[in-house]
């Protein structure tokens, strides 16, 4: 009788022992997998702003006298691509949303940075306040969404590492917890494009 | 197998940043480890900001190096040192790191989230182009951090109150809390085993040795918002320590 009671004692401590981790282990992961929409709220703000920058930009550039038009437009239309990709306020769950809305934020970068290596050709537009001004707060909103990409990346490794560890393993994909994917380009891509210059254009192969 | 490459792939990321080894946590608030500026001058600049954050609460902190490292990008860098360190208060993220690399003539403001509203980037680089690089092309480098931190602390002046004391003059807190759960489980084990009925030694000890295990593996565990300036050697005095704001890397950069 004793021992029974022993038993039952054990195997009932053993469970509550099992819960509590599992417990622990499961709202360890509903905090991360929060942590890693929480960035994306923050990747999003920094693009945001950078979206807002642009009608001010394009509105001061072209203000210069005989500013390049095509440059001009390739940001306006680039910004208009990135306002019609619809994005969820959480986190992306499949790598091809996410690589969609990297598309158009790149190709918007690439695009800003082009006209701003063309403005150099304007010294009385690089003299006004406002263009100064703009420029800083664009090359400040460029460096922010290098680090809020980066945060980003770093929370979503920490999830997606937390559910494929023990215990999580055994029970993350039951419970809906999902492998997040992470932004691709490297950092460096956020940097202006280097202007090359094809004197020796090599013949096609 | 393409998830696996992933993780190889960011490890190697990791190490390669870390490669860009980040300094050790500066001892003071105001560290030229470039030899440009006078000792006297350096205390001055040191007071000055121990003082503000008495006052504000707010944290900047001055760092003049001799080079970059090889490699790395003032911004990325500036944003590494700034979140290793912790500057500015946790809640507040009320920090600003000036960073300058004398060699390669480039300085950076760069500010934590708290003061992006009182420090904007286009005041950032005005202080910068208006406040500091005259100074320094006119080769005084004392003349333009005097500058330089007038003007941040004309800038964020007001912006948070103080406490009176810097997080390195704060009283250091018990880790208590992080006690309570395990002290919680020792208990309920030992009531465990008093309910059992301590007949065997067998079953308490693999009850201890359970009871160890869920400490180590169970709720709680994880890095808990890195304590800071844990075991710094330079307590008062004018010492820094981080209170671990961060920063989204606002600022401005410069060169002279």
């Amino acid at each position: 009788m004793k021992k029974l009671l022993i038993g039952l004692g054990v195997i009932i401590g053993l469970i509550i022992i099992l819960v509590m981790i599992a417990g622990g282990s499961y709202n360890r992961l509903v905090s991360l997998s929060q942590g890693v929409d929480k960035q994306w709220a923050q990747v999003q703000n920094v693009y945001q702003r950078r979206f807002d920058l642009i009608p001010n930009l394009v509105a001061t550039v072209s203000g210069a006298a005989d500013f390049e038009k095509s440059t001009l437009t390739e940001v306006t239309e680039a910004r208009a691509s990135v306002g019609k990709v619809q994005i969820s306020n959480t986190a992306p769950a499949d790598s091809a949303k996410l690589a969609e809305f990297e598309k158009s934020q790149t190709q918007l970068s690439s695009a800003l940075s082009r006209l701003l290596v063309v403005a150099e050709r304007y010294p009385e537009l690089k003299a006004t306040a406002g263009f100064r001004d703009l420029q800083v707060q664009l090359e400040g909103t460029e460096n922010r969404i290098a680090v809020e990409r980066n945060t980003f990346n770093n929370s979503v490794q920490s999830y997606n590492t937390a559910i494929k560890s023990f215990p999580a393993v055994f029970y993350a994909g039951f419970f809906g917890f999902k492998e997040k994917p992470y932004f691709t380009a490297v950092t460096g891509a956020e940097a202006a494009p280097k202007v090359e210059f094809d004197f020796k254009k090599s013949p096609a192969k | 197998m393409r998830t696996f490459a992933i993780l190889c792939l960011w490890l190697g990321c990791i190490s390669l940043a870390l490669g860009g080894e980040i300094p050790p946590k500066p001892a003071k608030y105001f560290n030229d480890y470039a030899n440009v500026v006078s000792s006297g001058k350096a205390t001055e600049l040191n007071n000055q900001l121990v003082e503000f954050e008495r006052a504000s609460s707010s944290q900047i902190v001055v760092v003049v190096f001799p080079n970059l490292p090889p490699g790395s990008a003032i911004e990325d860098y500036s944003q590494k040192m700034f979140t290793a360190w912790g500057i500015g208060q946790k809640e507040k993220n009320n920090g600003v790191l000036l960073a300058v690399f004398v060699q390669d003539r480039k300085l950076r403001i760069h500010v934590g989230y708290g003061l992006e509203g009182a420090l904007p980037d286009a005041l950032c680089r005005r202080i910068i182009d208006n406040e500091i690089t005259p100074h320094f092309k006119a080769g005084s480098y004392e003349g333009g951090l005097a500058a330089g931190i007038n003007a941040i602390i004309a800038a964020t002046k007001g912006e948070y109150k103080g406490t009176g004391v810097t997080v390195n003059e704060r009283p250091r807190g018990s880790q208590g809390q992080s006690i309570v759960p395990i002290i919680v489980i020792f208990v309920f084990i030992f009531f465990l085993l008093k309910l059992i009925g301590g007949r065997g030694t067998v079953y308490s000890r693999r009850g201890y040795r359970r009871g160890g295990w869920i400490i180590s593996s169970g709720p709680g565990w994880g890095n808990s918002g890195g304590s800071w300036g844990g075991g710094s050697s330079s307590r008062g005095g004018g010492g820094f320590s981080g209170g671990g704001g961060s920063s989204g890397g606002g600022g401005s950069s410069g060169s002279w």
